[in-house]
C-alpha cells in the first residue's frame, strides 16, 4: 500500500486493481492485479489485444465501474470511498470523456454540448478558455449547429472540446478515432497532443492503432488483464513491434 | 415470425403491460355498461313477470291517450267487480293498489318514520283473498283486516323497530291513526333484487279509505278457470264490460311494463357506452403511438430481418400479431374486470344519490361479442398504419446507424388533416344547425367530434414543435442545462409529442366541453329563475315528490305572516289534439309569485271554470288569440272547451295554465305538487320561515327559500356534471398511461444518451428533473390544446341550443384552470416511473449498449 500512495504528480492511478466478471465456470478475470499510474500532464496510450481489459481498466479508473479488488485514485481521491452521487460529481468536475461514437447529445448545439458538464454543475465556463478551445478545434463557426449537422470528425472534435472545457484533471478516451478516416483521425490526435503539450492536460487513451499511439508520450501494453510492457516516446513502428511480440 | 413477435412482447413487458392496460380499461367499461344495463333489465323484467304471475287478465280504466309511464294510473270503478265475477270462466277477481312513496306510513316503536328518504323506496299495497292476484303472502302473524290493522314487509320488519301485536301510529294525508301490526307479508318472489322496497300492507277496505280510493281500484286483476286461456278470458271480459275500461292479458301487462323500463334502461346503457367509446378512442391513439415508437426502435432489427430474407408481409404480420395479442389479452382481462367496473358504476350512481337494485350481473353473448370486437378491433385498427410502415422498411435500414427521423410527408399531412377537419366541422355544424331529432343531432355531433379529433391528431405534429418550444422556453432559464435538455427532448420529435399529448387533449376537450355547457346552463337557469320566480318560499312534501294534500293549503291561507298562497298542480292532458302538460295554479294571485310578463288579457277576475292562460310562443304556434276556444281533454276522458283569457311571454316554465278550481271541479287530481308562498312584507327570511313553520305545524312539509330552490336546481346540474367528469376522467387516466408509455419508451431509446449525460456528470436528480419537465411540457401542450378545443366545442353547442334553454355562454374559468393544473400534475405523475428508470440507468451499461 505505502509504496503506491499517490503523489502530487499522479493524475490517476490503479493499485492492485482486479476486476472479475461472472462466477464459477463462466468467470472472466478482466483485470488481474493491475498497478499503474498516470502522471499529470502526460498523454498515455493503453494498447493490447481485443479482450485484454483496456476498456475495463479505463472504466474503473474513470469511476464508471467498480473494482472487484484493489483501489483506484483520481488525484488523491480513493474512488472506492465515494458513493454514487459523489462519483457523479467527481466525473462532472474532474474527469473528461471521449468515446468512440455517440459522444454528443443530439438535442443540444455544439457549444451547448461543450459546456454541458459546467452547466450541469451550474458553474459559468471560463469564456477566455472556451474561446481558446474553440479556436484550437476550429469550430468557432459551427458553435450553433446540432450534432446531426456536423460531420463525424467535427462531432469528435466537439467531444474533445467538451472534455477539455471544464479543465478536468484527467481525460479518458476510448478509441476516439476508431470511427474516423485516417486524415480526420490524425487531426483529432494532433489536437489532443496539443492539449497535453500546450495546455497541460492529462489524457489517457485506449487505442488499437499504433499510429494513434505514436501521438502519445507513453504507451502501456495490456494482455490478459495484466500490464505486460510499456514504451516511452513511442513511434508507430516501435509500437507495432511490441504489439506483434504481445500477440505471440 | 410468431416466435419473433412473442419474443418482442416478452422482452418489453412494461410496454406490453401499459398498452394492454389502456385497452383493458376500455373493454372493462364496455362490459360494465352492458352488465349494469342487463342486470337492470333482468331485474325489472323478472319483477313484472313475477307480479303478473297468476293474473290472466287485467281490467283498468281506458286511457284516452298516453302510455303507462306518462301519468298516475287512472282509477277504475269497483262497480265493475260484480260484472267481472259474473263472466263465464272467471275464477276470481280482486282490486289491487300499489302506491310508491305513499302519503300513508307508520312510525316504528323508536319513532322512525317509514319513508323513502329514510332508506329504500317505500310502497303501500293491499293483499287479496286469492293470493296469486296480488302475490302477497303471509309469512308471520295474521293478515291485516279492516281499518285498525296493518302488516309490514320483511325488510321493514327487520330494519325498523316493530313488534307483532303492538299498536303504532300511522300518518295519513290528513291526521294520524293508531293501528295494530297484525303480521309480516311478502311478495311471492322475494328473491327478485328489485323487491328491496319497504312495504306497508293493508286490506282492500283500509287502503281504499285511507288513501282516497273510495269506490275505485287502480286495477282489477282476474284469474281464469282451468281450461280458459288468457285470450279467451280477455275477449269475454271486453264483451261484458263497458267501453271505458280496457282489458289486457297478464302477458300484455308484463310487456307494457318492460317496454316502459326498457327504454329508460337503453338510455342508461347508451350513455355508459358513449363513455366507454371515449375511453377506447383515446386508447387507440396511445396504442398507435406506442407501435410507432417501437417501430422506430426496432427499425434496425426489422431491417436485418428483411436483409436475411423476411418478406414485407411477414414483418407486417409480426406487428399485427403483437397488436392481436395485446387486443386479446386486454379483452380477456377486460371481460373479467367488467364486473368490478359494473360494481363501481353502481357505487358511483349510488353516491350521486341514485339507487340501483343489487342484482346479479349477467354476462351475455352480446357483451362478449362487443368486447372482443371493440377490444381487438380498436387495437388492430391502431396498429394498421405502423404495420404497413414496418413492412416498407428496406433491408438497408439494418446498416444505417441511427433510427428513423421519420416525420412523414408534411404536405400530405396538411391535405389529409385539412380535409378531415373540414369534414368534421361540416358534420358538427350540420348537427348543430341543420339536423332535427335528438338522435340525429347527437350522432352527427359525435361523428363530427371524432373526425375533428382525428384531424387534430394528424395536424398536431405540424405545430407541436413550435408550440412545445414556446411552452418550454422558460425552462432553460429556470433549470439551466436540465431545462435545455428537457425542452430539446420535448420538441425532438413533434410527431411523438403530438401523439402523446393528443390523448390528453381529447380527454380534456371533453371535460372542458361538458363544463362549459353545464356552467352556461347553470347560469341561464339561475338568471331565468331569478327573473321570473318572485315567490318567497316553496313548500313541498318532506321527500320532495310525494305531493301535498289540500290541508297544507288550508293551514297556510290566512295564517299569521302569510300574504299569498299559490298551490301548483300539473296534469297530463290533450290540448288541440296534442299531449301536453297543463298546470293548475290560483289564477288571481299567481302573478305575485311568478313573473309571467303578461302581454295580453288578465289573470285576475276571469271565469275560472272556462279560462286558460297560454304562453305566447304556444299561442303563435297554434294560431290562438285572446278569446280563442281551446278544447282540452283530461286524462279521465273528460273534455272541456276553454277560452284564452291571458297570453304571457315567459314560456320557459309554463305553457298552459288554468285555475286549480277547474281541476278540482273536474276531479282529475289527487295531490298538489307544491305550494308557493309569499310572506308579509318586511319579514326577514327567518321570520318568514318561522311563520310558515307555525302555520304548518304537524304537517310533513319541506320549506325552501327562493334561493334554496334555485340552488337545488344548480346542484342537480352539478351532480350530472360530476358523474360525467368522473367517467371522462377515465379518459384522462388513460392519457396519463399514454405519457408514461411514451416517456418509458423514449428513455429506453435514449439509453446511450442518458448514459453519456450521466458519464459527464449529470446527477440522478438532474436526470429525473430532465424527464419530469419533458413530461410537463407534453402535458401542458395537450392540456392547452384540449381546453382550447373544449371551449370552442362548448361555445358552439351553447350557441346552437335554443335560447329558452341556455341563453348565455358562461366560461367556467376557475374549473378550466384547475383542469390545466391537474393535467400538469398528471405530467409530473406520469414522469415518476420513467424518470426513475432514467436515473437508475447504469452508466456503463448505457454506454455499452448498441
Ligand atoms: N460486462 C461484462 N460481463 C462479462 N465479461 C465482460 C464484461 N465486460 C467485459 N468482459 C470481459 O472482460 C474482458 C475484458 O474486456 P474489455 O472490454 O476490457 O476488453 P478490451 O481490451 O476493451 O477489448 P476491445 O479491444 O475489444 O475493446 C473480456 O474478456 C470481456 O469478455
Ligand atoms: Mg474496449
Amino acid at each position: 500500500m505505502s509504496q503506491a500512495s499517490p503523489t502530487m504528480t499522479t493524475a490517476a492511478q490503479a493499485v492492485a486493481a482486479s476486476k472479475v466478471y461472472g462466477a464459477g465456470d463462466t468467470q472472466v478475470v478482466a483485470l488481474n492485479q493491475v498497478s499503474v499510474a498516470f502522471a499529470a500532464g502526460q498523454f498515455t496510450a493503453i494498447m493490447g489485444p481485443s479482450g485484454s481489459g483496456k476498456s475495463t481498466l479505463m472504466h474503473c479508473l474513470a469511476g464508471l465501474d467498480t473494482l472487484s479488488a484493489g483501489q483506484v485514485f483520481i488525484g488523491e481521491t480513493d474512488l472506492s470511498s465515494l458513493n454514487e452521487n459523489q462519483l457523479t460529481l467527481l466525473r462532472r468536475d474532474s474527469v473528461g470523456f471521449i468515446f468512440q461514437a455517440f459522444n454528443l447529445i443530439p438535442t443540444l448545439t455544439a457549444i451547448e454540448n461543450i459546456t454541458l458538464p459546467m452547466t450541469l454543475a451550474g458553474t459559468k465556463p471560463d469564456q477566455g478558455w472556451l474561446d481558446q478551445i474553440m479556436a484550437t478545434v476550429g469550430l468557432a463557426d459551427r458553435a450553433g449547429h446540432r450534432p446531426s449537422e456536423l460531420s463525424g470528425g467535427q462531432q469528435q472534435r466537439v467531444a474533445v472540446a467538451r472534455a477539455l472545457a471544464s479543465r478536468p484533471s484527467i481525460i479518458f478516451a476510448d478509441e476516439p478515432t476508431g470511427n474516423l478516416d485516417s486524415r480526420t483521425g490524425a487531426e483529432i490526435l494532433e489536437f489532443m497532443q496539443r492539449a497535453v503539450r500546450d495546455l497541460g492536460q492529462t489524457i489517457v487513451m485506449v487505442t488499437h492503432d499504433p499510429v494513434a499511439a505514436s501521438y502519445s508520450d507513453r504507451v502501456v501494453f495490456l494482455a490478459d488483464g495484466a500490464i505486460r510492457d510499456e514504451l516511452m516516446s513511442p513511434t508507430a513502428d516501435a509500437v507495432f513491434d511490441r504489439m506483434r511480440a504481445l500477440g505471440d | 415470425m410468431l416466435k419473433i413477435t412473442l419474443k418482442s412482447i416478452l422482452d418489453n413487458k412494461i410496454r406490453f403491460f401499459l398498452t394492454t392496460l389502456t385497452v383493458t380499461m376500455g373493454v372493462t367499461f364496455v362490459v360494465a355498461s352492458f352488465a349494469v344495463a342487463d342486470s337492470l333489465r333482468d331485474t325489472f323484467e323478472g319483477l313484472s313477470a313475477d307480479i303478473n304471475e297468476g293474473t290472466d287478465a287485467k281490467v283498468r280504466a281506458d286511457r284516452p291517450f298516453g302510455g303507462i309511464d306518462d301519468s298516475v294510473p287512472l282509477p277504475v270503478s269497483l262497480d265493475y267487480l260484480d260484472d267481472i265475477r259474473a263472466v263465464d270462466g272467471v275464477a276470481s277477481a280482486a282490486p289491487t293498489y300499489f302506491v310508491f312513496d305513499p302519503p300513508v306510513y307508520p312510525t316504528d316503536g323508536s319513532g322512525n318514520e317509514v319513508r323513502t328518504f329514510n332508506g329504500p323506496p317505500t310502497a303501500a299495497l293491499n293483499w287479496t283473498e286469492d293470493e296469486v292476484l296480488a302475490q302477497m303472502y303471509l309469512i308471520e302473524g295474521e293478515r291485516p283486516e279492516g281499518l285498525d290493522e296493518f302488516a309490514v314487509g320483511p325488510i321493514e320488519f327487520a330494519d325498523f323497530d316493530f313488534v307483532i301485536g303492538e299498536t303504532y301510529t300511522i300518518t295519513l294525508p290528513e291526521g294520524t291513526r293508531e293501528m295494530q301490526l297484525s303480521g309480516v307479508m311478502q311478495f311471492g318472489f322475494p328473491d327478485n333484487a328489485a323487491v328491496g322496497a319497504v312495504l306497508t300492507v293493508f286490506d282492500q277496505v283500509a287502503i281504499q279509505q285511507l288513501m282516497g280510493f273510495e269506490g275505485v281500484a287502480e286495477e282489477i286483476n282476474v284469474r281464469a278457470e282451468d281450461g280458459v286461456t288468457s285470450e279467451e278470458l280477455v275477449e269475454r271480459l271486453q264483451a261484458a264490460l263497458d267501453d271505458d275500461v280496457e282489458v289486457i292479458t297478464g302477458q300484455e301487462a308484463t310487456d307494457e311494463f318492460n317496454d316502459a323500463f326498457g327504454s329508460i334502461i337503453s338510455v342508461i346503457q347508451t350513455v355508459l357506452l358513449v363513455f366507454a367509446f371515449v375511453v377506447l378512442f383515446v386508447s387507440t391513439f396511445i396504442i398507435n403511438n406506442t407501435f410507432n415508437i417501437i417501430l422506430g426502435q426496432r427499425i434496425r432489427e426489422l431491417g436485418l430481418l428483411r436483409a436475411i430474407g423476411a418478406t414485407g408481409k411477414q414483418i407486417r404480420r409480426s406487428v399485427l400479431g403483437e397488436a392481436l395479442v395485446v387486443g386479446i389479452v386486454a379483452t380477456i382481462i377486460g371481460l373479467l374486470l367488467g364486473f368490478v367496473g359494473a360494481l363501481a358504476i353502481r357505487a358511483l350512481i349510488e353516491a350521486a344519490g341514485g339507487s340501483l337494485p343489487d342484482a346479479p350481473l349477467p354476462l351475455r353473448i352480446r357483451t362478449v361479442i362487443w368486447a372482443v370486437a371493440l377490444g381487438v378491433g380498436f387495437t388492430l385498427l391502431a396498429s394498421l398504419v405502423p404495420a404497413y410502415k414496418a413492412s416498407r422498411i428496406p433491408p438497408i435500414a439494418a446498416l444505417r446507424s441511427d433510427g428513423v427521423g421519420d416525420e412523414g410527408n408534411a404536405k400530405l399531412r396538411y391535405l389529409f388533416g385539412g380535409l378531415l377537419a373540414v369534414l368534421g366541422i361540416a358534420l358538427t355544424a350540420f348537427g348543430l344547425f341543420g339536423a332535427s331529432g335528438t338522435r340525429n343531432v347527437l350522432s352527427l355531433l359525435g361523428g363530427g367530434a371524432v373526425i375533428i379529433f382525428l384531424a387534430i391528431a394528424i395536424l398536431a405534429p405540424l405545430f407541436a414543435g413550435q408550440a412545445v418550444s414556446a411552452l418550454a422556453s422558460p425552462l432553460p432559464a429556470l433549470f439551466g442545462s436540465t431545462g435545455t435538455l428537457a425542452r430539446g427532448n420535448a420538441r425532438r420529435s413533434p410527431r411523438r409529442t403530438a401523439s402523446t399529448a393528443i390523448a390528453l387533449t381529447i380527454g380534456l376537450a371533453l371535460v372542458t366541453l361538458v363544463s362549459v355547457v353545464a356552467s352556461s346552463l347553470k347560469e341561464s337557469v339561475d338568471r331565468q329563475l331569478q327573473q321570473v320566480v318572485a315567490g318567497d318560499f316553496l313548500i313541498t312534501s318532506e321527500d320532495g315528490n310525494t305531493g301535498l294534500q289540500t290541508n297544507v293549503v288550508d293551514a297556510l291561507e290566512g295564517a299569521d305572516g302569510i300574504a299569498t298562497v299559490v298551490p301548483e298542480r300539473s296534469e297530463f292532458v290533450q290540448i288541440l289534439g296534442e299531449e301536453s302538460q297543463l298546470d293548475g295554479v290560483s289564477l288571481d294571485t299567481v302573478d305575485q309569485v311568478f313573473d309571467f310578463q303578461l302581454s295580453e288579457g288578465s289573470f285576475e277576475g276571469v271565469d275560472v271554470a272556462t279560462s286558460i292562460a297560454i304562453a305566447r310562443s304556444y299561442a303563435e304556434d297554434n294560431e290562438l288569440a285572446l278569446g280563442s276556444t281551446v278544447p282540452v281533454t283530461f286524462f279521465s276522458g273528460v273534455s272541456r272547451d276553454l277560452s284564452v283569457t291571458a297570453i304571457y311571454d315567459e314560456d320557459a316554465f309554463y305553457s298552459y295554465i288554468v285555475d286549480n278550481a277547474l281541476l278540482e271541479e273536474l276531479g282529475v287530481v289527487r295531490s298538489i305538487d307544491d305550494v308557493v308562498v309569499n310572506v308579509d312584507e318586511g319579514l326577514t327570511e327567518d321570520q318568514g320561515r318561522a311563520a310558515i313553520e307555525a302555520a304548518t305545524a304537524g304537517l310533513a312539509v319541506n320549506i325552501q327559500t327562493r334561493d334554496e330552490v334555485i340552488g337545488s336546481f344548480k346542484q342537480a346540474i352539478d351532480i350530472v356534471l360530476g358523474i360525467a367528469t368522473v367517467f371522462l376522467g377515465l379518459a384522462l387516466f388513460i392519457a396519463l398511461i399514454g405519457i408514461v408509455n411514451t416517456l418509458t419508451l423514449s428513455v429506453f431509446e435514449r439509453t446511450r444518451e442518458i448514459g453519456l449525460l450521466r458519464a459527464v456528470g449529470m446527477t440522478r436528480r438532474q436526470a429525473r428533473r430532465m424527464i419530469r419537465w419533458e413530461a410537463v411540457v407534453i402535458a401542458l401542450f395537450g392540456a392547452l390544446l384540449g381546453v382550447l378545443l373544449g371551449v370552442a366545442f362548448g361555445a358552439a353547442i351553447v350557441g346552437a341550443v335554443p335560447e329558452s334553454f341556455i341563453d348565455r355562454l358562461t366560461m367556467p374559468w376557475g374549473r378550466i384552470i384547475v383542469f390545466v393544473v391537474v393535467a400538469v400534475l398528471f405530467g409530473l405523475i406520469a414522469a415518476i416511473f420513467p424518470a426513475r428508470r432514467a436515473s437508475k440507468m447504469k452508466v456503463l451499461d448505457a454506454i455499452a449498449t448498441g
